[in-house]
């Protein structure tokens, strides 16, 4: 039983790490402009197929896909956020049925040139397996967890210690106090939006190495991330990735102690639970001004 | 002159409408068959491979039948059963005689609902659910059905005499029936079986993997599921590596494509199949379908878009022989399916009073490097099962 549980806890907190990555791009647009962006699983999606688009083509591994994952997601993200800026009255609420819709076209657009196949990475050297003792994982895995930490180390750090990192957080707390103060709101939102992209690509490609992707998995992945921001609580970076872990951790411990047929039940109990005892999430603040 | 002219022009104007007639006469009459298939959405690549084997159908049953020609009117259901519900209600309101459905018992069962509603025919390749034949509609027609799948699978491994069996099933409706059936199937053969029920979003399998591998110690897995999740279960497994002698699956997995696409995780893993690989037809509508279908789309034929071919050419000659008998405008059309016995590539097809096709049975074809042999049952194998024998 202990072998199962560690196990368990071992998968749980890969797949958490994973699911972190995928969130970390959603919840720095809902941080800096207040918009959940109901297209961002589409975005890691597209960053998906562009790795597989790189790998079936070139023969190449799929990582080194990165750079054009990057710019194609980056200006989809641009022109999502062309977008959302022209939305003048009632922001919060428009933003979510534009981005849901800007989902929806991205999603056939990928079935259109992509096929509805299921894909994924051919390499071996990805797939094979590591053993750390009595524990198994990918290589793909444990690739995709040591990117999750460095990007949110990233992140974090460019939050604090940048300029523009600071503008994300000044303009995210009060707009108009730092309009005041001289920062362009449009031009971080800008930022925002393209450093959101940027963590989408990675994500994407992270997902494509360990895991298969088809063009409906896109709806799923903003499922999940909108989970993990609320668990975590709005603003905080290191929130997401313990709020991933924790549910990575949850749904496999429900696999193993109870049943794999409600792995997403558990997930879903915790998100209501958080929401239900700490409605500012896990980590996140307990009063926001402005 | 001007006499001449009023002549010539009345000649030649008699002259057309004459050969007008004739030919409204000689022209065959075309008749809408609607379709509903998901070409969007979750069920999308289901929907793909299904209408190029009903694109390859209505060609070749136009091409046998010069009185009568038929026609398809397509409408994506977008995966979902309340636009697969709306599209056969315009489907019938358009003109439609008949309904080729799309995929998945859950959105096929209020389709054919709806379907029979309206009093058209309604047929199916895509749901196994044995609810769907218990409902008593007159309408509904199926050339496949969970039975068949569960007789393949059990005899497969009733033969190959395992201790123990864990299947891993999604909890979608199909391929739960299954499990369920199957498990008392095996159970019966004094079979110890353990089920490990999945939800369909879940990505990673090792939990349940590492759990067979512990407390199960089963000599088979069997999957029964879809192609993305028996790539996470075979890659989990690859991983984990539990100390079993074969990995069975069901639809869609011994395919080449399968094989093309994931060469590492398909090796010696076994499904339900009706043909070998490299493909040999014996049957020249076969071998027709075959080289039509490589011309129309490159590729072989393969297991969505044959099932999707055997039923719309059963529709098809049903609507023939109903509109020589007079009777397809007078709802003559489900009693002329009724009357269906031919061979197919699935074998014989025929409907009971349920609408079912009772003589639904597969085989089980292996994954050899890049070949798909047929192993199960001994009637139809074209080679020996490789046991014990895995991917890795």
């Amino acid at each position: 039983m202990t072998e199962l549980i560690l196990q368990a806890l071992f998968s749980g907190v890969l797949i958490g790490s994973v699911y972190a990555l995928v969130a970390l791009g959603l919840a720095l647009a809902f941080g800096a402009m207040r918009i959940i962006n109901l297209a961002h699983g589409e975005l890691v999606l597209l960053a998906a197929y562009m790795a597989y688009l790189v790998e079936s083509r070139t023969g190449l591994d799929p990582y080194f896909a990165i750079p054009l994952a990057l710019v194609v997601v980056a200006a989809a993200s641009f022109v999502l956020f062309l977008l959302v800026d022209r939305i003048k009255d009632h922001r919060e609420l428009n933003s979510l049925i534009l981005t849901f819709a800007i989902g929806i076209i991205l999603t056939n657009a990928i079935l259109l040139v992509f096929a509805s196949d299921v894909r994924t990475t051919a390499s071996p050297f990805l797939q094979d397996a590591v053993s750390l003792g009595d524990l198994f994982a990918m290589r793909s895995e444990i690739i995709a967890f040591v990117l999750s930490l460095v990007l949110m180390g990233a992140l974090w750090w460019w939050l604090k210690s940048s300029w523009y990192g600071r503008a994300v957080r000044a303009v995210s707390s009060n707009r108009g106090a730092a309009k005041l103060m001289g920062i362009n709101p449009t031009r971080i939102e800008t930022v925002s939006f393209l450093v959101a992209g940027a963590l989408a690509s990675f994500a994407g490609v992270a997902l494509y190495t360990m895991s298969v992707v088809q063009p409906a998995t896109g709806h799923a992945l903003t499922v999940k991330a909108f989970i993990i921001t609320v668990l975590a609580g709005v603003g905080s970076i290191p929130g997401v990735f313990l709020g991933a872990v924790l549910l990575g951790v949850t749904e496999a411990l429900t696999v193993t102690l109870a049943s794999s047929a409600l792995q997403e039940l558990a997930g879903m109990v915790l998100f209501l639970l958080v929401l239900f005892l700490m409605p500012n999430g896990l980590f996140g603040a307990r009063a926001r001004r402005g | 002159m001007v006499g001449r002219t009023i002549v010539s022009v009345a000649l030649a104007f008699g002259l057309a409408m004459a050969g007008a007639a004739a030919g409204a006469q000689d022209a065959p009459k075309t008749f809408t068959i609607g379709a509903h298939m998901p070409l969007t959405g979750s069920l999308a690549r289901s929907g793909q491979a299904f209408t190029e084997g009903m694109q390859v159908a209505v060609k070749m049953c136009n091409a046998a039948s010069p009185k009568f020609q038929v026609k398809v009117d397509l409408i994506d259901d977008e995966s979902t059963p309340a636009k697969a519900v709306s599209a056969v209600e315009k489907l019938a309101s358009d003109g439609a005689v008949a309904i080729i459905g799309g995929y998945g018992s859950n959105i096929i069962g209020p389709a054919s609902d709806a379907s029979d509603k309206l009093g058209k025919v309604y047929i199916t390749a895509g749901a196994v659910s044995d609810e769907l034949t218990k409902r008593g509609l007159k309408t509904f027609f199926r050339i496949n059905n969970n039975a068949g799948y569960q007789r393949g699978i059990a005899t497969l491994i009733g033969d190959l005499k395992p201790a123990k069996v864990s299947i891993i099933a999604s909890t979608k409706e199909a391929p739960a029936l299954l499990a369920e059936g199957l498990e008392k199937d095996l159970a019966a053969k004094g079979i110890a079986v353990t089920v490990h029920k999945f939800d369909p979003a879940i990505t990673d399998f090792k939990p349940i993997i590492n759990k067979i591998k512990l407390q199960d110690k089963p000599d088979i897995i069997m999957m029964s599921a879809y192609e993305n999740d028996y790539v996470g279960i075979i890659r989990a497994a690859k991983v984990l590596k539990p100390n079993v002698k074969l990995i069975v699956g069901t639809w869609s997995l011994a395919t080449p494509k399968m094989y093309t696409e994931f060469p590492d995780l398909m090796n010696n893993v076994v499904g339900t199949s009706f043909l070998p690989f490299p493909v040999e037809v014996k049957d020249e509508e076969g071998r027709k379908f075959s080289e039509i279908y490589k011309q129309s789309y490159n590729k072989e034929i393969e297991y969505l878009s044959t099932l999707s071919f055997v039923e719309t050419m059963a529709l098809c000659e049903a609507i023939v022989r109903s509109a020589e008998a007079g009777t397809l405008e007078k709802g003559g059309l489900a009693a002329e399916m009724r009357k269906t016995d031919r061979n197919s590539l699935l074998g014989r097809i025929q409907f009971d009073e349920t609408g079912d096709n009772p003589n639904f049975a597969l085989s089980m074809g292996q994954h050899r490097d890049g070949k798909i042999v047929l192993v199960s049952p001994k009637s139809a194998a074209t080679g020996e099962i490789a046991y014990p024998a895995l991917p890795w």
